[in-house]
């Protein structure tokens, strides 16, 4: 059994070891909370054009945090990459994300960015209300998010509440609203009978089995159902047509993290993702809007420019302690 | 007669009743094993100490303590269950002259292979309101909408559809492990068939339900995949939030201490069964049983099996199939990359190896040396199991990244990860293969001149083959599905067929998560064939 | 030339429960001696003692003069050169014949000649590739004897060999063992709660009570000459009668026997009758009151007038109706046993004039 064990240990250092042995200086090591299927390839497209090779953990974006903040100094991690600025705003706040030089913060619109440099928007996802085109037409839905507490939509609803863009979203509520509204739309919404879904794909899933008929999700994921089951998928995305607390404008960004001995090459990939390639990636693959100006965001998609959104500081979404708190006390948490 | 003895040493005088201290080969590993065990328990401490004020807050309120209760019912129902379902399914398919028994003893296994995150999604696609049966249904009769199969059902449905194979395997083993000259002996005292069932037969698998109960039992207490697609409110769920939402590692950590206490609180519960005598008494020789006739009870037995086979079975690789037939018929481009399967292959393999390795002086100290150390070793082992993966991964985040970085994010602490997570799967197997292992062979092999070194390597291993190689098989099985502590403590880059998974299916992806999600469930499905040919092996030694 | 066994003053507790104490016993070399002793007398502890499965509280164990167990000393059982055959043989199931009898042979030299000899000893040739649990518990039981003697052991212990076996078997057996035993020179002890297989098996027979031995001796000593009341009662059919002692003989209610007792006239003594010691005759005295029987013989049990029960063994033709009268004679052709009050007395025969028949 001894040798069984000194085997098996010799195995599993093996990998390891080897990895170690070719992380040479121009190895990238990105931990990303977007997934593989929608990001890969522009890792890939960086690669061929700089030379710099990237290794990627993929996991989900806030688990990734905790893991970076567990690691301390010792983090392999030199960029973070994140699905939103919640996560990018806790890392920030640990003091884990380097400030970026000015000439990369400059690329963006100062919404979509950390107030304090420490991170950057290179993409953004629109708040929608996807519905079920089986049941309802773009007309039957409402002015307002704030309409949605109307006995007409009960049990017609699904919402994530334990997700990250929700949460985003409520905290974005409780900016233009204040907190007591907020908690009144709350609980009226859960009154109404609102069903709360794992995440925005199973939201989408449901509106499309009409197991809801409308849902709040981020944009996009309706385009993956669309690409896979065809136009005939039974649901699209809904824009309210004012300045509406519902049309919020979230970004996906990335930081470098302060402890990276790869600073230059990390700095490189964040310039990278905002590049109009990437920019062009995100606009044609993932139906993301582009985040730098001059590069058109899918056709599919209500521009940018055309989505009426209130006033919002990106910085202060990362405050969901109070947004939490608020959940609880309304009872969705 | 309490002359002391010099020279015996103070392990010899403290051994209990019949048996002798346990020799260092014994202890030591195992008490390195508990060390391991204990790492989380550790780290969770010390995040839990650095908690604000707050915490006793989120502990005391009403939603923890209503969250603390879900939990339990829902597992105190899922293993129930789990038990209604196995009992009579391991009879049928072990003591009777059901048709195509052999057939039915795979089929009745292979719910164990779907990951409980796939398994909820598939009961949703197929039996959620607006499913496919409804779509069927309305159809049919118009029936627009079915009952809802959300929250506590949905999740006590689905947890114990894919669980109650642990229990299935341990209780199969039990049926094998009974002499039938026990039965035999019932009956010949007048009781019936039914009566032996309920008062000899019962009672002596009890310890055999017990262990399987207790695998199903904390295996709810760590889900999160299937609990949060049915939308089911549960401890784990309020520690993920912790993560997700508030980035609180130090409420987490609190949260997960609780489950902690309710984890020892369930193992010592089911420590406390009595202690039965596993190993043949008398005769060295035991026949096989004799196959019971079913008769009339051939085609309700056959429907119930058909029924958990269609549910567990058939519904999750159809619904697959169909999601990579709806994606290949809209031109979506599919990579078959066995690059992932070869990756899963390696760590579940090196996993149940490990573990079974680990678990191994464990099992024979709690079944040779019993006593309080050897108790308090066993019931430690069982921490990892009930903890979400997320905590066990991050406490060996916490630990590797600070003490010794160059094991970080090595194949070696993944596997390492692994084994603290599954530990009990392994042990369980172990001790009651242990427990029907005479310990006088074992000490006749002493007298022909074996140290306890070569008789536990020549003896004991051997002879607890079948509990090595179900133990291991379920750790493979159990790692090949596995997924946080996959994300955060593989070498960077490795895929596996889990994760790729769940990396196509959270953006939508249904169809390119089809190839690895029918990967994972083929290369399950092999070692489910491995434990079985196992176990018919068994059947036939007896 | 040192003895095979020497055990001096061993003791051992169980949880506080005294089993042995001031335990003694020596083993000749080439000897069989058998500890016998109802259950839970410490028989079987005393095996495992000798054989290191157990750690002694104090006393010590010599095997063939070296100290084994005892102050300081602690000889794990794979040093000890001791074999041993358990109660329930203890093969192990994933070998086969061959593989098991050659399990304690030194590993690389296994000598196939050896294994194949053992089992010529033991009548097994043939077998060898056969798993363990294929054999009958007879040919387990062969087995699990071959393969304590593999190593050619100093001694083999044998823990009631025979209990799982049915009882032809077990009488074959027996002979056989002892037969290859002997013919081995292999010392053994062996322990066993069946007086008819210690009397028959023992070179030596030592009769343990209450975690001591009470007498050790030739299989016929310990029968014959009883030394308490309870080897008497434990090594088969004993009743006893009382009786007074007087110059010519000792006096009963069926009658005088002709035994001379060296005590004083007139002490009240009870005498050792066995069944077969008691004839029976025509005549009264005495109730048949029950018949045992048992093939070859009978055994009637025969109430006395004082109420006392006597048994009697009588050759299968010769039938008594239950209830009838007969007359009851003790005539027993060797020395009785007499316990006048403990320790028993050995009588001496007197020439019987008038011999009673």
């Amino acid at each position: 059994m001894r040798y069984l064990l000194v085997v098996l240990v010799g195995l599993t250092l093996l990998p390891g070891s080897l990895g170690s042995a070719t992380a040479q200086a121009a190895t990238l090591t990105v931990y990303s909370g977007r997934t593989r299927e929608l990001i890969e390839p522009l890792f890939a497209q960086f690669m061929k054009a700089t030379g710099i090779q990237v290794r990627v953990r993929y996991g989900e974006t806030a688990e990734l945090a905790a893991t970076i903040l567990e690691e301390g100094q010792n983090s392999p991690a030199d960029v973070y990459f994140a699905q939103d600025a919640g996560a990018l705003g806790a890392l920030a706040y640990a003091g884990r994300l380097r400030r970026l030089p000015d000439g990369v913060l400059q690329k963006v619109e100062s919404r979509f960015q950390s107030s304090d440099g420490a991170w950057v928007g290179v993409s953004g996802r629109a708040r929608v209300v996807v519905y079920n085109t089986r049941r309802l037409t773009a007309r039957d839905l409402p002015a307002s998010l704030q309409d949605f507490t109307h006995p007409r939509w009960r049990g017609r609803i699904g919402w994530a509440p334990t997700n990250g863009s929700f949460q985003a979203h409520v905290t974005a509520l409780r900016l233009l609203w204040g907190n007591e509204r907020t908690k009144q739309w709350l609980t009226a919404i859960k009154a109404n009978g609102a069903r709360a879904y794992r995440n925005n794909t199973a939201i989408v899933a449901a509106v499309g089995t009409g197991e809801v008929d409308v849902g709040f999700v981020n944009h996009y994921y309706l385009f993956g159902f669309i690409r896979e089951r065809g136009q005939a998928f039974p649901a699209r995305n809904y824009y309210f047509p004012g300045a509406d607390a519902g049309n919020l404008v979230n970004a996906a960004g990335a930081g470098v993290v302060d402890s990276s001995r790869n600073q230059a090459a990390a700095l490189q990939l964040v310039q990278y993702l905002l590049s109009e390639d990437a920019q062009r990636y995100f606009s044609n693959q993932t139906f993301e809007y582009p985040l730098v100006s001059g590069v058109p965001a899918s056709p599919l998609l209500l521009p940018l420019s055309q989505i009426k959104t209130p006033k919002i500081d990106l910085n202060h979404l990362q405050a969901l302690e109070q947004t939490l708190k608020l959940l609880r006390e309304a009872g969705i948490l | 007669m309490a002359t002391a003895v010099p020279g015996l040493g103070s392990l010899g005088r403290q051994a209990v009743e019949r048996r002798p201290a346990a020799p260092p080969l014994v202890w030591v590993p195992a008490l390195l094993v508990a060390g391991a065990a204990l790492l989380p328990i550790a780290y969770l401490i010390v995040r839990a100490a650095g908690a604000d004020e707050g915490i006793w807050l989120l502990l005391l309120s009403p939603r923890t303590f209503r969250l603390f209760i879900n939990t339990v019912l829902l597992g105190a129902a899922v293993a129930a269950t789990a038990i209604l379902i196995a009992v009579p399914a391991a009879w049928l398919t072990v003591r009777t002259d059901l048709p195509g028994a052999s057939a039915w003893r795979v089929l009745t296994v292979m719910p164990l292979v779907v990951p409980s995150y796939v398994g909820a999604f598939v009961l949703i696609t197929v039996l959620g309101p607006t499913g496919i049966l409804q779509a069927a249904l309305e159809r049919l009769w118009g029936v627009t909408r079915l009952l809802d199969i959300y929250g506590f059902f949905g999740a006590w449905f689905t947890l114990s559809l894919f669980t109650y194979p642990y229990v299935l395997l341990s209780v199969r083993a039990g049926l094998r492990g009974i002499d039938p000259a026990i039965e035999e002996a019932s009956r010949a005292l007048g009781q019936s068939g039914w009566t032996t069932f309920r008062r000899v037969t019962l009672p002596l698998l009890r310890p055999s339900i017990g262990a399987g109960a207790l695998l199903v039992l904390l295996y709810v207490f760590s889900d999160f995949g299937a609990v949060s697609m049915m939308q089911f409110d549960s401890f784990t769920t309020a520690i993920y939030l912790q993560y997700q939402a508030s980035f609180n590692r130090s409420y987490a950590a609190a949260l997960s201490l609780v489950l902690v206490a309710l984890t020892v609180l369930v193992v010592v519960l089911e420590g406390r069964q009595s202690r039965v005598r596993y190993h043949r008494i008398g005769s060295a020789t035991a026949r096989l049983p004799r196959r019971v006739h079913l008769g009339q009870w051939t085609r309700p037995a056959l429907l119930f099996l058909a029924a958990i086979a269609t549910v567990g079975v058939v519904m999750p690789v159809g619904v697959v199939t169909y999601w990579l037939v709806v994606g290949l018929r809209h031109g979506d481009s599919i990579l078959v990359s066995l690059r992932p399967a070869i990756n899963s292959i390696t760590a579940s393999v090196l996993s149940a190896l490990l573990t079974v390795a680990a678990a191994m002086p464990v099992a024979v100290l709690s079944v040779r040396f019993r006593g309080r150390l050897s108790t308090a070793i066993t019931r430690v082992s069982y921490a990892g199991y009930a903890l979400p993966g997320i905590v066990v991964a991050l406490s060996l985040v916490f630990f590797a990244a600070r003490y010794v970085v160059p094991l970080y994010q090595t194949l070696a602490l993944l596997v390492f990860g692994y084994m603290i997570l599954f530990l009990p799967q392994a042990l369980g197997p172990l001790r009651s293969a242990l427990l029907q292992v005479s310990p006088a062979q074992e000490e006749s092999a002493r007298t022909l001149g074996r140290t306890a070194r070569e008789v536990a390597l020549t003896i004991t291993v051997p002879l607890a083959r079948s509990g090595v190689v179900a133990g291991a098989a379920l750790v493979f099985l159990t790692t090949m599905k596995e997924l946080p502590a996959t994300l955060l403590l593989s070498p960077i880059g490795f895929d596996t067929l889990a994760t790729r998974v769940w990396s196509a299916a959270t953006e939508g992806f249904f169809s390119r998560a089809a190839v690895p999600a029918l990967l994972l469930l083929l290369a399950s499905s092999l070692s489910v064939g491995l434990l079985l040919s196992q176990e018919r092996n068994r059947w036939r030694d007896e | 030339m040192s003895d095979a066994i020497r055990i001096r003053r061993l003791a051992k507790t169980y949880g506080g429960l005294l089993v042995l104490g001031g335990f003694d016993l020596t083993v000749r070399r080439g000897e069989i001696l058998v500890l016998l002793g109802p259950s839970g007398c410490g028989k079987t502890t005393v095996l495992r003692l000798i054989a290191g499965l157990e750690v002694p509280d104090a006393g010590t164990i010599e095997v063939d003069g070296q100290a084994v167990s005892g102050p300081g000393v602690m000889v794990p059982p794979e040093r000890r050169r001791v074999g041993m055959v358990f109660q329930e043989y203890a093969l192990f199931p994933h070998l086969t014949v061959a593989q098991n009898i050659a399990y304690g042979l030194t590993r690389g030299t296994e000598d196939p000649s050896r294994v194949t000899e053992l089992l010529e000893v033991v009548g097994l040739r043939g077998l060898e590739d056969r798993m363990a649990y294929e054999l009958s518990g007879g040919q387990q039981q062969r087995v699990a004897l071959a393969r304590a003697m593999a190593r050619e052991p100093l001694v083999v212990l044998l823990d009631e060999p025979f209990s799982n076996l049915d009882a032809d078997l077990r009488q074959q057996l027996r002979e056989e063992m002892r037969e290859i035993l002997q013919r081995t020179h292999t010392t053994a002890v062996f322990v066993t709660h069946d007086q008819e297989e210690a009397l028959q098996i023992g070179d030596q027979v030592a009769v343990l009570n209450r975690g001591s031995v009470e007498q050790i001796g030739t299989p016929e000593e310990i029968y014959q000459q009883p030394r308490t009341r309870f080897i008497a009662t434990f090594l088969g059919r004993a009743d006893f009668l009382s009786a007074t002692v007087t110059r010519d003989g000792l006096l009963t209610e069926i009658g005088r026997i002709a035994q001379r007792v060296p005590l004083a006239e007139g002490t009240a003594v009870d005498v050792l009758v066995r069944a077969d010691d008691v004839a029976l005759a025509s005549g009264d005295g005495g109730t048949v009151i029950s018949r045992l029987f048992k093939g070859m013989q009978n055994v009637y049990r025969v109430k006395l007038r004082s109420g006392r029960v006597v048994q009697s063994l009588q050759d299968h033709t010769v039938r008594y109706a239950i209830g009838s009268s007969v007359r009851v004679i003790v005539d027993p052709g060797h020395p009785l046993v007499c316990f006048p009050n403990g320790e028993a007395i050995l009588a001496e025969m007197v020439p019987d004039p008038e011999p009673a028949r």
